[in-house]
């Protein structure tokens, strides 16, 4: 065979593809975080001016929102093969729950916006925002556990593996989190009566979050050894020890911007308590793609294809 | 069926089938009326006409309605080659993946990002800038087209590379996008888009002009299709030709199923091409055939006897040949028959239209015509559909043709599971479409709202503001707070 002139690459473009993943992912996680939150949120209103209300203040966004995980998903399918295969082979159940809950919330935006009986569309709108939160809690559950794989790196466990009460923990937390975006985002857009209505939820969140982290926190390392294995390596071990400390300071800051009835600031809070536990998730799995055992540079596509990729993605 | 009959490769078919032939209804009329929304809007900014300007807020409606449904059901057809096609997926990923992650990137980006000006900007952007947004949304939407047509020709025809140990590797990036069937097939979809939506918009326009509703108004929606169509629709007949003389070149078992043909027709002899049969697959002949003589040896090579033969499906031992041959023969024929009968339609459309003059008033006498129009509506969508039955379960039982098995491209899953996630997908797409049809259909009742405002006119300005409230409450604190 001839010398591939790519050779240098191979350890830069899988670590480049999947910061650029990790990057579309929390873009989506973010800005759709704040959309499904609002949609749950409606879940919760018997009120239904309130309702419509909460409604209208996604208006076009959502949609652009959504665009980021068409985007995930068709880059992770181009730069990881394997993982986007395997990942997605295990987390076959909450992945047609994710699909089902967002066709849904679109459809019955679409189909609101024509609608004299707004009631049934709206409805319609909260539930699917719901399973679609719920979709995504237990994939990030599944994929922070571990999926089973066999040696060539395809899926080798069962069709329900992705149930345990580590995964219910962290879909419950992440519905949480994304009620939490969503009402300080509401605090930040609305005043009045329903901004109060907001700031309470916001508080109710914030503990529920926060008490769901510290449990996942304390029970990741005690249970699964690969997560052990991982977190106490000595460079990284600073890392994940400074990350609780930081979240407790920005809980802290965060219940204090909610008391003292600010505006912005808890939609910031929020925003880096995110950017926090999502980095922090990311030292989790690095170099891993489909923890415990595949690595991204087993999983990758081919270099050029990785480069021609980056190319015409800049281009 | 029980249970235990239940084959997961059939039924990941199946799944994929419906999402495909699901999805595919509405991107094909965003896309090709995207095309259609700037010529109108062009046209607005060239002649100072309103009626254009308003047409092209009313058919934006439609766009919208449809562009939602697009967006969601097509969030499925980006995960499922991951959930029901995980060997495929991991096979060829390395091409087909990395096509589909452009089709994301670059095109749909494109079109989602430019929509938001295109629909909430008609008060915000200048008349030119909002035009340049249309343009940019119609560009990113045909992307789409491309980069989809891309990666499915290299389905049919793969090239660019090798398969090592089952998985594909790509040696040359063009050759692999410009495969065989790449520029034929996308130039047959593009058309095929584009000429749905001029029907579409075409047969409802004949609607309301059998109504007498606005006719002066939609009798320019009319001549501005008829025009595009005259183009479209005989060069599609064309193109649809020329896509399947490549089929012929390259996949024989294809056209084989396509004309029922089961026996080999040797060179030197006439091929008929037949109009009706029963295809049999069990005795592996037609039970009743129709023909006429040498047609089939004139549509390939124009000659009256074949210079090289065509093969007949017994050429390939059933495991290698496509079944389902009455399914592939018939929407074949009705592809066909909808193609020439739209292009005579908009021929005998500008005929009638000659005949009388050009002249708007005695051509609404012709009511045959309108309701030509009317039923030529949703035959675009019936063609497409048709097309990619022909195009995908001809190809089988390959998935990469002559590569890669579909059998053994699909997950290892429980039956059950796939059962589980295809009823969930029948009942919401079942109510989804008749939803669509409601709302679209009463779009259509309330018609367009010619009081809305004017970009650039000053005496609108007042009313400018209360639509701008009325119109764009997403981007403002919610009702309750604005006093």
């Amino acid at each position: 065979m001839e010398p591939n002139p790519l050779a240098p690459l191979e350890h830069f473009l899988p670590q480049a593809w999947f910061f650029i993943l990790g990057l579309f992912l929390f873009l989506y996680i973010l800005l759709d975080g704040f959309d499904l939150g609002i949609g749950i949120l409606s879940l919760t209103s018997s009120d239904e001016r309130r309702r419509n209300i909460l409604m209208t203040s996604l208006g076009n966004v959502w949609d652009a929102n959504e665009t980021w995980l068409v985007l995930m998903g068709g880059s992770l399918f181009g730069a990881f093969p394997l993982a986007y295969a395997t990942i997605l082979n295990a987390l076959y159940i909450p992945a047609v729950i994710m699909v089902v809950g967002l066709i849904l919330r679109a459809v019955s935006f679409e189909f609101r916006e024509n609608a004299n009986n707004k009631r049934v569309w709206n409805l319609a709108f909260g539930i699917g925002s719901f399973l679609a939160a719920l979709g995504q809690g237990f994939a990030v559950g599944t994929v922070f556990e571990g999926i089973k794989v066999d040696g060539a790196g395809h899926f080798a466990g069962g069709m329900w593996d992705w149930l345990t009460w580590h995964s219910v923990l962290v879909a419950l937390t992440l519905i949480q989190g994304y009620v939490l975006i969503g009402s300080t985002y509401l605090i930040y857009k609305t005043t009045g009566e329903l901004q109060q209505t907001h700031y309470r939820t916001a508080t109710i969140a914030a503990w529920t979050t926060f008490i769901g982290a510290v449990l996942i926190t304390i029970s990741a390392p005690i249970f699964h050894e690969h997560l052990r294995a991982q977190l106490f390596q000595p460079p990284l071990f600073y890392i994940f020890a400074a990350i609780p400390v930081l979240g407790v300071l920005l809980v802290f800051l965060l219940l204090r911007s909610l008391q003292k009835r600010q505006e912005v600031m808890p939609l910031v809070w929020t925003f880096l308590l995110f950017l926090m536990s999502f980095v922090g998730l990311g030292f989790v799995i690095f170099p891993n793609i489909i923890p415990p055992s595949v690595t991204i540079y087993e999983a990758s596509a081919s270099p050029s294809a990785q480069v021609f990729m980056l190319i015409l993605w800049h281009s | 069926m029980t249970l235990d009959s239940l084959d997961t490769v059939v039924l990941s078919r199946w799944q994929f089938a419906l999402t495909a032939i699901f999805h595919m209804l509405w991107p094909v009329l965003t896309t090709g009326m995207s095309i259609y929304l700037v010529v109108i809007e062009g046209l607005w900014l060239k002649t100072k006409n309103l009626a254009y300007y308003h047409h092209a807020r009313f058919w934006s409606k439609l766009y919208i309605l449809n562009f939602g449904i697009g967006v969601a059901s097509g969030l499925p057809m980006a995960f499922q080659f991951g959930l029901n096609w995980a060997p495929f997926s991991e096979a060829v990923g390395d091409f087909f993946g990395t096509v589909l992650g452009f089709e994301g990137t670059m095109a749909f980006m494109l079109e989602a990002s430019f929509l938001g000006i295109m629909i909430f900007g008609w008060q915000r952007v200048p008349p030119v800038m909002h035009w340049i947004a249309t343009i940019c949304v119609a560009f990113g939407a045909n992307l789409s087209t491309f980069w989809i047509l891309t990666a499915n020709s290299w389905l049919q025809t793969p090239a660019g590379g090798v398969f090592v140990e089952g998985k594909f590797r790509v040696q040359d990036y063009f050759q692999a996008i410009a495969n065989p069937f790449m520029v034929k097939s996308f130039a047959h979809m593009f058309f095929a888009t584009l000429e749905t939506s001029l029907f579409v918009i075409g047969g409802i326009s004949a609607w309301y002009l059998l109504q007498n509703r606005l006719p002066n108004f939609f009798t320019k929606s009319l001549k501005v299709v008829l025009v595009m169509a005259l183009v479209i629709a005989p060069l599609q007949v064309f193109v649809g030709h020329l896509s399947a003389e490549q089929v012929y070149h390259y996949q024989p078992a294809k056209l084989a199923a396509m004309e029922a043909l089961w026996e080999t027709v040797p060179a030197g002899t006439p091929a008929d091409w037949s109009v009706i049969a029963f295809p049999n697959e069990a005795a592996q002949a037609n039970t009743l055939e129709v023909k006429i003589p040498g047609l089939l040896s004139y549509l390939l090579e124009l000659k009256p006897k074949l210079d090289t033969p065509i093969l007949g499906l017994k050429e390939w031992a059933p495991s290698d040949r496509p079944h389902l041959v009455g399914l592939i023969y018939y929407s074949f024929r009705l592809m066909v028959a909808i193609g020439l009968y739209l292009a005579a339609l908009a021929i005998a459309t500008i005929f009638v239209w000659w005949r009388t003059g050009f002249e708007g008033d005695r051509l609404r006498n012709y009511k045959w015509l309108w309701w030509g129009w009317i039923f030529a509506g949703p035959l675009g969508y019936l063609a497409v559909e048709a097309g990619w039955i022909v195009r995908c379960v001809g190809r089988q039982p390959w998935i990469v043709y002559g590569q890669l098995r579909t059998a053994e491209a699909a997950s290892h899953l429980p039956p059950q599971v796939v059962l589980f996630s295809l009823s969930g997908l029948v009942v919401l797409y079942t109510i989804f479409f008749f939803a669509a049809l409601f709302f679209g259909s009463r779009i259509i009742q309330k018609g367009p709202n010619v009081a809305l405002p004017v970009p650039g006119l000053q005496n609108a300005e007042q009313l400018e503001i209360r639509i701008k409230l009325a119109e764009h409450q997403p981007d403002r604190r919610p009702l309750e707070t604005q006093q």
